[in-house]
């Protein structure tokens, strides 16, 4: 009987501790109704593109950009959150004014719209220092482009 | 006391200062390229700005604070750095100190820039106005949305403004709906659409001035081309009219009367192989030609003869069998019946009375016309054509006798004219056939 009740004060808790950060969304998104994206961040991001297409001849394949993160589903805010935080990388002083300020803008607003848990923080640092080439970040931008229209099409639908 | 009065006296001056430092500011997005600028100015203009600051906090790109620029009585930011996304704090400070703030949107303090080149097109053909005119912000990638207004008057008019919202850059106005020959104004200016950019109506645009034409009495050459078609037209008919009318047009309209042999012709022409039609008696020669009247009179005065008592005068019969003598022969005839049957007949019959001749020849429902009888053939021939109807007296039963001696009795509906006119008859008959051989 003793062995029994300790299994339960013990054994219960931490499991549901354990578990309930993977069933819960550690990110929460302010601008589902797509405004801020559709005239703000979506500009800057096909305007990086013009800029990315018209300086560099990016391969067909794919590179390994982010394989680790996808948008998952109740997963967008992480995704986002960890792609944003990706960008300020990419921020370069050979790069001209107007390209870093793009960039800043997806990064920022981005951000600005999503409220994340401190923890996310951490994690998303170690990522960061890996592929910063022109074509990478092109990527990366239209991995957050369609992130965010998988969003915007779900707030829709509800 | 005092330290309460001196307490309320500070409050006093503290309300009033930040009562006077109320400020505004708007935000024009891409008005230089890529930049953004925002200004700002205190709503009393009578404030002492000499060393007051304004400071923009929040919302920037890859800076926390930038600070304005001063020209006038005016504070200014010219910067890229506009997130554009969530709001910004604007600190007024004197010395570094705080003095006031204010939260604001950059996004929903957007003044859009003046539109431009207005102009006004008069469309003949479509009688109206097509106003047009040019805004800066179709090349934008921000503010791209506009909605625009468009104000128009009459010179003459003060403070008489149409107001026409619309989100194009196109307007027409109706000519019928503007005063002819007049002197208008118009002029334009636009806001943010709201869908995410707000802010106030920009500045108008520079005013263009047209006008309206006159109504004048010219018209259209279409109108006019086929007013003068048609006139000369009508002129043309006229002519015709006159110069065909005697040849052509008034023997259709008023034909002359008829050429009867003409027209018996063609009316005996139709198809009867073995009808032989012609006035020339002579054509007839094969055919038994009988005058009716003698026919008729011997067979019915025989039969009345047979019929009827001897009370008949064989003068009479002569006479009846040798028809009518004359154009006096109805006076004549009325004479001797009347004579011959005082006696018998139950109504008199006095000489030229008319009541019995008509009676007489009631019985063969024709009456003569005894007055007249002499006088022409058409005469007798209507009092033959006279029904019972015509006369006044009672009808007296018809006797054989009175039918044989008038001789009238129709052998065919169409015959006691033939018989009655007698000479006339003859005469007509005649007269066709001269006509015939004159020709």
């Amino acid at each position: 009987m003793f062995h029994v009740s300790f299994r339960y004060i013990f054994g219960i808790p931490p499991l549901i501790l354990v578990l309930l950060p993977v069933t819960s969304s550690d990110c929460d998104i302010e601008g589902k109704d797509g405004r801020e994206y559709q005239h703000v961040l979506m500009i800057s991001i096909n305007d990086l593109d013009t800029m990315i297409k018209n300086r560099t001849n990016c391969p067909n394949n794919e590179p390994k950009v982010f394989k680790k993160h996808a948008c998952d589903d109740n997963k967008e805010g992480v995704f986002l959150y960890r792609a944003a935080r990706k960008l300020k990388q990419f921020v370069k002083v050979n790069n001209s004014e107007d390209f870093n300020l793009h960039l800043s803008r997806v990064s920022q607003g981005t951000l600005q719209l999503l409220n994340c848990t401190p923890k996310e923080d951490n994690k998303s640092v170690k990522e960061q220092r890996k592929q910063k080439s022109l074509c990478s970040l092109g990527i990366l931008l239209q991995k957050i482009k369609t992130c965010w229209n998988k969003i915007l099409r779900g707030s829709k639908e509800h | 006391m005092d330290s309460i009065l001196l307490l309320i006296k500070e409050g006093e001056f503290e309300d009033a200062e930040l009562d006077d430092y109320s400020f505004s500011c708007y935000s024009q997005l891409e008005v230089d390229g890529t930049q953004h600028l925002l200004t700002c100015a205190f709503d009393d203009p009578d404030v002492n700005s000499t060393n007051l600051e304004f400071e923009i906090c929040g919302a920037l790109l890859n800076v926390k604070c930038l600070t304005f620029d001063k020209l006038q009585e005016m504070y200014f930011i010219k910067t890229k750095k506009f997130l554009l996304i969530g709001d910004s704090e604007i600190h007024v400070k004197l010395g570094g100190k705080n003095i006031t703030s204010k939260k604001l949107n950059i996004v929903e303090i957007v003044k859009p820039e003046a539109p431009f080149d207005i102009r006004v097109i008069y469309r003949k053909g479509a009688n109206d106005f097509l106003v047009t005119f040019n805004t800066s912000h179709s090349q934008k990638k921000y503010v791209k949305e506009l909605m625009h207004e468009v104000a128009y008057r009459q010179e003459k008019n003060e403070n008489d403004w149409m107001h026409v919202n619309l989100s194009s850059t196109k307007l027409t106005l109706l000519q019928r709906k503007l005063q002819p020959d007049a002197m208008y104004e118009i002029k334009v200016r636009s806001i943010p659409n709201a869908n995410y950019f707000q802010g106030f109506w920009s500045e108008w645009s520079p005013t263009f001035h047209f006008r309206t034409p006159e109504i004048t009495g010219r018209m259209d050459p279409v109108l006019l081309t086929i007013s003068i078609l048609s006139f000369f037209s009508v002129a043309l008919m006229v002519i015709l009219a006159c110069a065909l009318w005697k040849k052509r047009i008034k023997p259709i309209v008023w034909p002359s009367l008829p050429d009867h042999k003409k027209t018996l012709e063609q009316l005996c022409k139709k198809p009867k192989k073995n009808l032989n039609v012609s006035f020339n008696p002579e054509s007839f020669l094969d055919c038994q030609i009988h005058k009716v009247d003698g026919i008729q009179a011997r067979d019915e005065a025989e039969s009345f003869l047979q019929d009827t008592s001897s009370q008949l005068d064989e003068s009479e019969k002569r006479r009846l069998g040798g028809g009518m003598q004359g154009p006096t022969w109805p006076s004549e005839h009325a004479a001797i019946t009347p004579k011959a049957f005082r006696e018998d007949l139950p109504f008199g019959c006095l000489a030229g009375s008319i009541s019995m001749c008509e009676a007489l020849v009631q019985s063969s429902s024709r009456s003569p016309d005894c007055r007249e009888g002499g006088k022409n053939g058409p005469h007798v021939y209507q009092g033959l054509l006279l029904g019972p109807g015509t006369t006044n007296s009672t009808v007296p039963t018809p006797s054989p006798f009175q039918s044989g001696i008038l001789t009238l009795s129709p052998t065919a509906q169409g015959q006691p004219v033939l018989t009655s006119l007698g000479s006339s008859q003859e005469e007509a008959y005649v007269t066709m056939s001269s006509f015939y051989q004159n020709q």
